[in-house]
């Protein structure tokens, strides 16, 4: 199993001159740190205007700054939002393209939707046409990377024949990936042969039996690229520490205030009466794990908080569900003190990491790199 | 940390109903017919709405209904509200500014025992073949004029309805003081269309929010059919104190 890093860049009151800087320059401190001990990516999230919660509206270019200044670790795109309204798809693959370049290759690509009503109405965008547009983009993008010149006339972007440039380091074109919250949304990857980037936390049995759908599926896949991304990337939180005691509460108040802010946001199936958003995303299952922030609370089955033994523990779970990669949120809201999140990225590299070396490889069929 | 509201509890409090206790009964409604209509609001004057207890959601909005109970304890009644959309912690609530309702008696039932902030009105809510359309009346003048334009079908499960939080006076120990208590109905949906949301008229004052709601972006207008209820009352809350704090407190299982 692989383990990566995965950033909302949350930001908290009051925003002054230097506070969301402070986060961006933590965030690359510990990205440079991530590379050097041998996590194997890095993702960065698409939001906008999500207060408090993710101040990363322009990941390429904090992924660009990461790719700059690291060796061997994948930058993730995770996810660049497939909506017109947000993106023209001739942009996303030219940027995506670019960053691949800079990186050497390390891109990892996501696409995704949003699934807040906050980002939708900003945007002016309409719920119900979001997985449409999803859909229609991620059929497009590979070939826009991979023909010379690309023409399309479809229901949410046409254009002439064009050569869509700079094309991508990785040939054919950089790994794809899906963000998956809405149930189903698994089963889309499977069909379209893109990598599963599974942002909810669900049972173990859940995860299982998804899991074991995803690949039953993926086999008689239609794929939308050039090869097949046959991998399940799931979320988690981490923090590690030598006592048991203080890795829990530690890494427990930071998912307490995680939990908190997103709760502020105005959820899309909340807000709006639409079958394209059939539930409410990250959040019905934070809410019932979250209580408030400073409250204390048992860390709950399969998140990575606590001292070594018990992530090894709670890891070694993901890993028979048959999940590839897991990706670890490190902050929210800068509630962990800079040094402290270092001396647990520390403390996972040198004691969790290796009880994961010996894993089965990567099922990707293919591959970019 | 999010924002908090920064009402004036205390002159609010002034307005708000006095509640006779908690333990009342609940009632069963039954083919109840809700229109409601969501706009996002002006942050900065909609936060003097929301009590220091609460956070507006970001964005912060306005759920604007107009429901027909045709049949209740006290007889059917027409019930309209201005509510905005909050979170008490990490859950979503409507906030209520203020209600209508044509039946005396209903207005005095729910004022007591479920604290609403209500008033009487001519309250209609009229369905036609291209739009269902509610209104509000009080003095001869329209308070709520809003449309739901171009109905199509949808699912009762793509429907969302939030609990709503009452700012109410209850006798404490001898004294009277402000508290908030969450209504928090069931719904059974037997039927529900979308379509465009259109505001015609809401002028904030009359619904006890002074100059300080003003609808803009509008996100949704819905109509249903269902089933629901008053609920027997189970959570109160200090509108001073966040729910972080300990600021709620459970009334009944």
């Amino acid at each position: 199993m692989k383990f990566g890093i995965f950033y909302e860049l949350s930001v908290p009151r009051p925003w002054d001159k230097e506070a969301e800087r402070k986060v961006y320059l933590n965030a690359l401190e510990q990205v440079r740190l991530a590379d050097e001990l041998g996590f194997d990516q890095v993702w960065a999230v698409e939001h906008h205007f999500l207060e408090e919660y993710s101040h990363c509206s322009a990941p390429e270019l904090f992924l660009t700054a990461c790719a700059m200044q690291t060796k061997d670790i994948h930058v993730g795109h995770g996810i660049v939002i497939c909506v017109p309204e947000f993106n023209h798809p001739i942009r996303i693959a030219e940027r995506a393209a670019v960053l691949d370049i800079l990186s050497g290759g390390r891109l990892e690509f996501g696409t995704g939707r949003s699934a807040t009503w906050t980002e939708l109405g900003g945007f002016r965008a309409n719920p119900d046409d979001t997985k449409k547009s999803w859909d229609e983009f991620v059929h497009c993008l590979p070939k826009m990377w991979m023909q010379e010149r690309f023409s399309y006339e479809g229901k949410y972007f046409s254009m002439p024949s064009r050569a869509v440039l700079p094309k991508p380091y990785q040939k054919p074109h950089p790994p794809m990936w899906v963000a998956v919250t809405s149930p189903g949304t698994e089963l889309d990857a499977a069909d379209r042969g893109i990598g599963s980037l599974g942002v909810t936390f669900t049972s173990f049995a859940e995860q299982e039996a998804k899991v074991k759908e995803y690949r039953r599926r993926i086999q008689n896949c239609n794929p939308v690229g050039g090869f097949v991304n046959n991998q399940v990337n799931t979320v988690n939180f981490l923090f590690c520490h030598e006592d048991s005691e203080a890795g829990t509460k530690i890494g427990m108040r930071m998912i307490q205030h995680f939990n908190y802010l997103a709760a502020q946001l105005d959820m899309a199936k909340e807000a709006v009466p639409t079958k394209s958003y059939p539930t409410a995303g990250l959040l019905p299952s934070l809410r019932r794990q979250a209580s408030s922030p400073g409250e204390q609370a048992k860390a709950p089955e399969g998140i990575a908080v606590g001292n070594p033994a018990h992530l090894i523990q709670e890891l070694k779970k993901w890993e028979a569900c048959g999940v590839d990669r897991v990706s670890f949120m490190l902050n929210a809201a800068e509630i962990i003190p800079q040094e402290q999140l270092l001396a647990s990225l520390r403390l996972f590299a040198k004691e969790v990491m290796p009880a994961f070396a010996e894993s089965r490889p990567q099922a990707a069929a293919g591959g970019g790199r | 940390m999010p924002l908090f509201g920064k009402q004036d509890v205390q002159t609010a409090a002034t307005r708000a109903p006095v509640m006779t206790g908690f333990d009342t009964e609940a009632w069963e409604l039954k083919g109840v017919e809700i229109l409601q209509l969501s706009f996002e609001v002006v942050e900065g004057p909609a936060e003097y709405l929301v009590p220091p207890a609460l956070h507006p959601s970001i964005p912060p909005y306005a759920a604007l209904s107009v429901a027909r109970v045709p049949t209740s304890p006290v007889g059917p009644y027409m019930l309209a509200q201005v509510r905005l959309v909050i979170r008490a912690g990490i859950r979503p609530r409507a906030y209520l500014l203020g209600a209508y309702t044509d039946s005396e008696k209903a207005a005095n039932e729910l004022r007591s025992r479920w604290g609403f902030s209500i008033n009487t009105g001519t309250v209609t809510l009229q369905s036609r073949h291209d739009r269902i359309i509610g209104k509000v009346e009080c003095n001869g003048q329209t308070i709520l004029d809003m449309e739901l334009e171009n109905p199509e079908q949808i699912s009762g499960a793509d429907v969302t309805i939030l609990d709503g939080l009452h700012l109410a006076r209850v006798v404490e120990k001898g004294k009277e003081v402000p508290l908030i208590v969450q209504v928090d109905p069931e719904y059974v949906f037997h039927s529900a269309q979308r379509g465009r949301p259109r505001l015609l008229a809401l002028p904030s004052d009359a619904w006890g929010a002074e100059n300080r709601l003003r609808c803009t972006n509008p996100m949704h207008a819905v109509f249903c059919r269902c089933d629901t209820d008053m609920p027997k009352l189970r959570f109160a809350m200090d509108p001073t104190i966040p729910v972080t704090q300990g600021g709620s407190r459970r009334l009944a299982a």
